[in-house]
């Protein structure tokens, strides 16, 4: 994975995105939206349900054809060749399955040969902490374990970019932080990570910059502490006092921090 | 080349996995073949009678009169022709009962005796004919004896019977290929409109949308899928009907290579259908009833479980052209009479249109999500 971004790494932004629009019907989903995704980084899209994140990553993804706009994904324009784009990004969607009568080794298998790749796929689902399943049937695995393995069938092709559309909604504490070691791991071996979240500790602990969506327009846009000086700086502080540890904590430390066989 | 491969393999995969898929769509068709293969629907039939008049006098004229009288009073129809038209009619499994009113009919006191020739096949059909016959007989000594006939009629007239072999199709000959099309039918529309529309359900599809692959590369892998099992089913059931119901299926090599290639189109055009069918409709709520609205009225139209002659003018030329009668007809010419490509030419024809207008319209209704 690594290697292909060495390799054609010669513009500093992988994704560029300028004044991109989409409607449905009166509804204004995304509404002129700009942006840059450097490589190598974690970019983080935040915002409300509805705010229009999974829209805007769609579009990208070359799966839904913007109203006006531009956007080039490793300078490949996704309007115009949505195919080649697609052939080289990797992508997890929200809220989907997989063919369920398939064992985990058949899916990675069948999504690389949709890239026309050869793939390990022994090495891949190892990757993503799912060698014991790696013959089990996609219909036996728990919420966590489907994640990751949308995690490795997403990495088939060694994608240039990651798109992970909500990776972590509906896993349980250690599921989410087993995901989050992950994601780090991915982007420590140099790809660039688009991750969309309404969690906001997931994009301090992940995200190398965020954007924040609300009503289809990106409100803020930079990393996460210098969102926080900018906050702090307008005189902000939070009306309660801040405790050295909260309730989450609390059920990490004594549910364990190792991942359940079942999450 | 490779991703069709893939695909074909994945989705072949999942259906043999599908132990319990596979048992009913088997499973349904075998017990309607059995079923109405043993109740013999064709032993309902009102019988169809014949006359030859051999005396073209006025009394025999009279006879026949009567039995057409007796005979519409049954419902039925009587045929009126020579003995040698007759007994081809009824040779030929056209006609269940003949009578034969002989020269010089009631012209002397000597005993005049009517023929009957029935299909031999058919003593229900004999016994309506011949009450018909005694009933006429009695009606026509009245009108010229004005005696009480029950004392006299033995006297007057007899009735020999004699039956004839038919060269006729049973009904299970009938029924067994006309199931095995009607498999084919569900099999291709309601196997690909249930797993589509899961598949659409769970996302799958919008998660291969994601993936550079067009939406040929998947509606191929499905086709090649469903036809592996159209062909087996048809296989299954023909076997099955020759060996349950004793049909016999597909004498000649020639005629199983018909059989298959029927089997094959068939399956491409229900496919297809099952394809267009699940483009259109949204969801499970949807997809049932409205691949039932099409199903059905086919199944009873199309000459499965009764011949499509028996159906009003006007309908006979409508469903002459459905896919499913195209398909009954040419595995029922194949399996019995062994037809070779080139005779089911017209069959073949209808079918290949209707495959190609229905797969055209599958790719343009085709959605991923």
């Amino acid at each position: 994975m690594s290697s292909r971004l060495a390799a054609d790494g010669n513009s500093a932004d992988v994704i560029q995105v300028d004044n991109l629009v989409k409607r449905y019907d009166e509804l204004v989903a995304v509404n002129g939206i700009s942006f840059e995704v450097h490589r190598g980084e974690i970019f983080g899209i935040l915002g409300p349900n509805g705010a229009g994140k999974t829209t805007s990553v769609e579009i990208l993804e070359g799966m839904r054809v913007a109203d006006s706009g531009m956007a080039l994904v490793n300078g490949i324009d996704v309007r115009r060749h949505p195919r080649a784009v697609k052939s080289i990004i990797g992508v997890q969607l929200q809220s989907v399955q997989f063919f369920d009568q398939l064992k985990l080794h058949e899916l990675v298998n069948l999504f690389g040969a949709l890239y026309s790749q050869k793939v390990d796929a022994r090495e891949l689902l190892a990757r993503v902490d799912l060698t014991e399943k790696q013959d089990a049937m996609y219909k036996t695995l728990s919420g966590g374990q489907k994640q990751r393995l949308s995690v490795a069938v997403a990495l088939v092709n060694d994608p240039v970019v990651l798109f992970l559309d909500e990776p972590t909604t509906g896993l349980d504490p250690q599921a989410r932080r087993h995901m989050w070691e992950l994601i780090s791991s991915i982007r420590d071996s140099g790809a660039t990570i688009v991750l969309t979240t309404h969690y906001m500790e997931e994009a301090e602990e992940l995200c190398d910059r965020v954007a924040i969506m609300d009503a289809g327009e990106i409100v803020r846009l930079g990393s996460p502490a210098e969102l926080v000086e900018e906050l702090l700086a307008t005189g902000f502080s939070k009306d309660r006092e801040v405790r050295p540890a909260d309730l989450e904590d609390v059920f990490i430390h004594h549910t364990g921090h190792a991942l359940r066989e079942d999450s | 080349m490779s991703i069709y491969v893939a695909l074909t393999v994945a989705s072949l995969k999942m259906y043999f996995r599908n132990w319990q898929g596979i048992f009913w769509s088997l499973f349904f068709p075998a017990v309607i073949m059995v079923i109405f293969g043993f109740i013999n629907f064709g032993g309902f039939n009102a019988p169809d009678v014949g006359v030859v008049d051999q005396s073209q006098t006025p009394i025999s004229t009279r006879l026949t009169v009567l039995l057409d009288f007796f005979v519409s009073d049954e419902a039925l129809d009587l045929t009126v022709g020579t003995e040698e038209d007759l007994t081809k009619l009824l040779e030929n499994g056209d006609l269940d009962v003949i009578f034969i009113i002989p020269e010089g009919f009631a012209e002397t006191d000597a005993k005049s005796v009517v023929s009957v020739r029935a299909d031999i096949r058919k003593p229900q059909e004999k016994a309506v004919a011949l009450a018909v016959l005694n009933a006429s007989l009695n009606r026509l000594l009245e009108e010229i004896e004005e005696t009480p006939p029950e004392f006299i009629l033995s006297n007057r007239f007899g009735i020999s019977e004699s039956s004839v072999e038919v060269d006729e199709e049973e009904f299970s000959d009938f029924l067994v290929p006309g199931i095995a099309a009607m498999a084919i039918m569900q099999a291709g529309i309601f196997g690909v409109v249930f797993s589509l529309v899961r598949f659409r359900a769970q996302g799958v599809l919008r998660r291969l949308f994601a993936t550079p692959i067009g939406a040929n590369h998947f509606l191929v892998g499905q086709v090649i899928t469903r036809l592996t099992i159209a062909l087996m089913q048809a296989y299954i059931l023909l076997i099955a009907g020759a060996i349950i119901l004793d049909v016999s299926v597909g004498g000649s090599a020639a005629a199983w290579l018909s059989l298959s290639v029927l089997a094959l189109l068939g399956g491409a055009l229900f496919i297809s259908l099952g394809l267009v069918i699940s483009g259109w409709a949204k969801t499970e709520d949807t997809a049932a009833p409205v691949s039932n609205i099409i199903a059905l009225p086919m199944m009873f139209m199309s000459g499965i479980f009764f011949p499509t002659d028996v159906l009003p003018n006007a309908l006979q030329n409508f469903v002459q052209f459905l896919p499913l009668t195209y398909l009954a007809d040419g595995m029922r010419e194949a399996a019995l009479d062994g037809s070779s490509l080139l005779e089911l030419g017209p069959e073949l024809l209808g079918l290949g249109i209707w495959t190609v207008a229905l797969f055209a319209l599958a790719t343009r209704v085709f959605k991923w999500e």
